[in-house]
């Protein structure tokens, strides 16, 4: 009896918890707040999930495509009166855009080359930000109007709610297209990648073309929850949506600490490092200066050296070990 | 080592276990709230958002140091009269320098520590986004962020006790000007070098609109990368514009390299520094003796009103900087603001710092002597100061009537 | 003439700054080289050997540039530590979860000097921090050469040239080579490999920390200043080749030269950009680095 048997029942009884969670919650209160921010997140890993979890490319750059989100739907909202949903998908296709241009020069780079080159290419994208003040508006940052009352269409709500709801759908929606690639032929030759990338070319899979289908999928979600970011958040500036530290290191993080390359890992993720992260900050954040940012520091680092695998795996191994099953090395691996 | 010997508020802890919060994970968060709604029956409690760790939490510190002085003076004398007594409680937290962080935190205040009011968030990044979430719940938030945004989006419950970035880069300007007059010298050519930031950014426009205005040529006009480390190729460019006088707008680290640089360089130009990095004891520890002369402009200046800022020098240990003087400056407004009202209700508290006038405690330290917020929730009474280093303290030296040293030009 | 002075200032400036990105990449060259981990928390090392040789300077009045020995020396020895507590446990873990713990690392050095230290920004005073040595002088212009960055790149240059006669012509040299190509092979030869790891590690933060004193006459010691040098650090590193110390020499001086002439003919704020762009199409072209070496 393993974890996975139980896993359908488990994701079932999840999806009515956060339907109903919100109702015994006061709607603008701050526990709102932070469901918010870990549905966001949890999010963010499963699409970084597509790319760093089932062809292991560690990507540290995708704070480009969630900045381009970001970007194109405020400054269309604010020059157009355009409704983000459609400024949201010219993000998707600018960021799809990007993707493409990225995946020229380094998609036939692995591991920490991968890494560094995606993580210059975000940065990259945060000079761009920051020195195209004209469009951007700079480092000033970007101000989405408040336009209480004018609802769905407009994303525009006077309580988180509603966003609530939509983080939720989105991670919903994501998560099946997680599901889906990793058991469809997509995600068959992902996996032949992450194994042995020159063995899957010489069995004949076109290993270009599905990292290029993979970043380009990766890129369009988080491009669209930039744009949902942007109206929960009002305001951001080019290191914030930008960011390495508070996006793109993080969404790595979350499906990392979770589970790499597994549909629950960027939930587990997001479910354990926003809270702590909440905590650190609630608990030490007001007594000594630097101590909540070293306590979540702390606790990354123990985490890893319980079990490198993820939380997914910890969790795993505590259950075998209470069915008095033995091994859970093993199980990592898949 | 830190400077900061002050004593903290202590927020009461949840009756259990860190670990056992922590393994409940998300279901644990309405926990420490219960117990602290509990507490502060009769205490007023004001929110303190401010960057402590990052690369403004020395500014941030600063900052909690002076509202901290104020809100412990407040209390000696007895608290807030209108209210019984009532004390004030700071609720003071960690904005880091993620604005989505700033924004949790402020939605945190107010739910779980009911808190009447919020000061903060130094760096104008951060005071947009807490405003964002103050807005909408009708909290006042009293800041002394720089940015022309931060009033200009028709805010109701935002109060701004400093003049906004472009006046006090067109202050900057003007002023120095009238210096440079008064010594003799006409000026014709200057240089502008700016870090790509909200702060330079803003400031550097009110600069460089000033010039423009006064029909006088900027030779250089150049943003740089922060955390930039090597400012070679900036003096390299100083130097071949031949400006007399060069306007750095910058944080400390650059703003040393820049001094030190040009003094390398045998250039001995007028520096007017741009607040920030220029006002602080740092940069005198840092340069010595090549502190002296440098000029800058600030929002604030602790000899307007030693009475009041040498009770900060004697707790802390060192001058009252700009940025702990402005929140001291708001927490004095808030005071009278909360006397005036005589209920712990953020409408009513709002609506006296909209139309009262504060001249009176520690909101006197704020140039002439007073605060008083306009429809836009601008303190119109602010002007900025033009300082100079003399003697390892800062003085006033502009405008004249403000004026506590004379000037030394031409360094 | 001018045109000419210029490009040669801009050059000097360059070879100056880059021979500093040299020295406090080299160490993380290395402990890629030997250990193939990317160590995020890297240039916090940088951070801590500015602040060790800020108290030398500041308790005892030595000079940043005889700081940094002691600094190298006490990293040495955290360095060791902490390979020991932390590092080896995964030194075997999948990339992403040794790429993660080290940014954990870097969250707690950075705060955690935050909290001992302060947030204040310390800086020493010393001599030659105002001097320049002139070249060159006319009407046309001057031709300058700092001091305080003169004598950082005479350090680096020390430190990069040690380190190459440590690797190169010494036992212990020889082994940490042998176990970086094949640890398998090297325990088979009688070398520890997990002391070679322990050196390797000390040897990679103390090189940085050297670095990280020598700059401190011109960069200001504060917790947060490692975030100033990460990125360039990488860039440095993996436009060399990563795990090549010549390498590391090659790319830091690369950055510095890249930096400083973008600043001559494109506007100043962008000179990171350009760094980023060349890096990009750098490895799409050469994924090894210029500098290749070939592994085995």
């Amino acid at each position: 009896m393993t974890v996975q048997r139980f896993l359908p029942i488990l994701a079932i009884l999840a999806l009515i918890v956060m339907v109903l969670a919100p109702l015994g919650l006061d709607p603008r209160g701050y526990e709102m707040r932070i469901l918010c921010i870990m549905l966001l997140f949890a999010g963010l890993g499963q699409a970084w999930n597509i790319v760093g979890g089932l062809a292991n490319q560690i990507s540290l750059g995708h704070a480009a495509y969630f900045g381009i989100g970001a970007y194109t739907s405020t400054i269309l909202l604010n020059l157009f009166t355009l409704s983000p949903w459609l400024g949201g998908l010219f993000g998707m296709v600018l960021a799809v855009g990007f993707a493409l241009l990225l995946s020229i020069p380094t998609v036939r780079l692995k591991g920490h080359y991968y890494a560094l080159a995606t993580l210059a290419a975000g940065e990259a994208m945060r000079v761009i930000a920051n020195s195209w003040a004209d469009v951007t508006g700079g480092p000033v940052g970007i101000s989405v109007p408040y336009m209480p009352g004018e609802g769905l269409w407009m994303m525009q709500f006077s309580t988180v709610l509603p966003n609530y709801y939509l983080f939720l759908a989105a991670l919903v929606v994501i998560c099946l297209i997680f599901w889906k690639i990793q058991t469809g032929a997509l995600g068959y030759r992902l996996r032949a990648i992450k194994q042995n990338e020159q063995a899957a070319e010489v069995i004949g899979v076109d290993t270009y073309r599905a990292k290029l289908i993979a970043a380009c999928v990766s890129a369009a979600i988080t491009a669209f929850l930039g744009t949902l970011y942007a109206q929960f958040q009002f305001f951001f500036d080019p290191d914030t949506v930008f960011g390495i530290a508070t996006i793109s290191v993080k969404m790595a993080l979350i499906a990392i600490l979770g589970g790499v390359g597994r549909l629950s890992g960027p939930l587990v993720g997001a479910a354990f490092i926003i809270p702590m992260e909440e905590m650190a900050n609630s608990y030490f954040g007001s007594s000594a200066a630097g101590l909540s940012q070293f306590a979540y520091g702390a606790i990354l680092v123990i985490v890893i050296l319980l079990n490198p695998h993820g939380l997914t795996a910890l969790i795993g191994q505590l259950w075998n070990r209470i069915l008095g099953k033995g091994a859970p090395h093993d199980r990592a691996a898949t | 080592m830190q400077k900061s010997s002050g004593k903290f508020s202590v927020r009461p802890r949840a009756g259990i276990s860190r670990r056992a919060v922590l393994a409940t994970g998300a279901a644990a968060l309405a926990v420490p709230a219960l117990s602290r709604r509990a507490y502060a029956q009769d205490a007023v409690n004001v929110g303190v958002i401010v960057p402590l760790s990052g690369p403004n939490a020395q500014f941030g510190i600063n900052s909690r140091n002076g509202i901290q002085l104020v809100a412990d003076e407040i209390n000696a004398n007895g608290g807030i009269k209108s209210m019984g007594g009532a004390p004030i409680n700071l609720v003071i937290a960690d904005a880091t320098s993620n604005p989505t962080q700033a924004a949790t935190v402020a939605q945190r205040m107010m739910s779980q520590d009911n808190v009447v009011a919020v000061l903060g968030a130094f760096a104008s990044s951060l005071t947009l986004a807490i405003s964002e979430v103050t807005e909408r719940r009708g909290i006042p938030l009293l800041t002394m962020s720089f940015s022309d945004q931060i009033t200009a989006r028709g805010f109701q419950n935002v109060f701004q006790i400093v003049s906004v970035g472009s006046q006090i880069g067109a202050a900057t300007f003007d002023y120095t000007r009238a210096l440079a007059a008064d010594a003799g010298e006409t000026l014709e050519r200057i240089a502008i070098m700016y870090e790509d930031t909200a702060y330079g950014t803003s400031q550097s426009a009110g600069l460089r609109q000033a010039a423009a205005d006064a029909g006088i040529e900027v030779a250089m006009d150049e943003a740089y990368p922060l955390g930039i480390t090597d400012v070679s190729p900036l003096i390299n460019q100083l130097r071949r514009a031949e400006a007399q006088a060069v306007f750095p707008v910058s944080y400390l680290n650059d703003s040393l390299l820049i001094v030190r640089a040009m003094r390398q360089q045998g250039l001995n130009i007028p520096t007017i520094g741009g607040a920030a990095g220029y006002i602080i004891p740092d940069f005198r520890d840092g340069l010595g003796e090549l502190a002296d002369n440098v000029l800058s402009i600030s929002p604030a200046a602790y000899d307007q009103a030693p009475e009041y800022t040498e009770r900060f020098r004697e707790r802390f240990g060192y001058f009252m900087v700009h940025e702990a003087q402005e929140h001291a400056a708001c927490m004095g407004c808030l005071h009278s603001a909360l006397e005036a009202a005589g209920v712990a209700d953020p409408a009513t508290i709002s609506e006296h710092l909209r139309t009262d006038l504060f001249d009176e405690g520690w909101a006197t330290v704020m140039t002439g002597g007073k605060v008083e917020f306009d429809e836009m929730g601008r303190n119109p009474h602010a002007s900025p100061l033009m300082v100079q280093w003399q003697g390892g303290e800062l003085a006033t030296v502009y405008p004249k009537e403000l004026a506590k040293a004379e000037v030394v030009w031409n360094s | 003439m001018q045109n000419l002075l210029t490009f040669l200032q801009t050059l000097i400036d360059g070879i100056l700054i880059g021979g500093v990105y040299a020295v406090i990449s080299i160490g993380l060259s290395l402990v890629f080289g030997v250990m193939h981990i990317v160590n995020f928390a890297h240039a916090e090392f940088l951070m801590i050997g500015m602040f060790i040789a800020w108290f030398a300077w500041a308790f005892a009045g030595i000079d940043p540039m005889f700081g940094a020995f002691i600094a190298l020396g006490v990293t040495f020895v955290i360095g060791m530590v902490m390979q020991r507590t932390l590092i080896k446990p995964i030194l075997n873990a999948p990339q992403v979860s040794q790429i993660f713990l080290t940014v954990g690392l870097l969250f707690a050095l950075e705060n955690g000097a935050l909290l001992l230290f302060g947030a204040d920004y310390r800086s020493v005073s010393t001599s030659y921090q105002t001097q320049a040595l002139t070249l060159f002088s006319s009407d046309a212009g001057r031709l300058l050469v700092p001091l305080d960055k003169l004598y950082a790149f005479l350090m680096a240059l020390l430190s990069g040239g040690a380190l190459w006669y440590f690797l190169s012509r010494t036992r212990w040299g020889r082994a940490m080579r042998a176990t970086s190509q094949d640890p398998m092979a090297a325990r088979l030869m009688g070398i520890n490999t997990d002391r070679m790891y322990m050196i390797a590690f000390g040897l990679g933060v103390g090189t940085t920390a050297f670095g990280g004193a020598v700059i401190l006459p011109y960069i200001t010691a504060s917790p947060t200043v490692g975030a100033q040098f990460v990125v360039l650090m990488f860039t440095a590193v993996v436009l060399g080749g990563l795990g090549s110390v010549a390498g590391a020499v090659v790319g830091g001086i690369m950055v510095g030269l890249i930096q400083s002439f973008s600043a001559l003919f494109l506007p100043i704020q962008l000179m990171n950009l350009t760094l980023f762009v060349i890096f990009i199409l750098v490895l799409a072209l050469r994924p090894e680095g210029l500098v290749a070496r070939r592994r085995a």
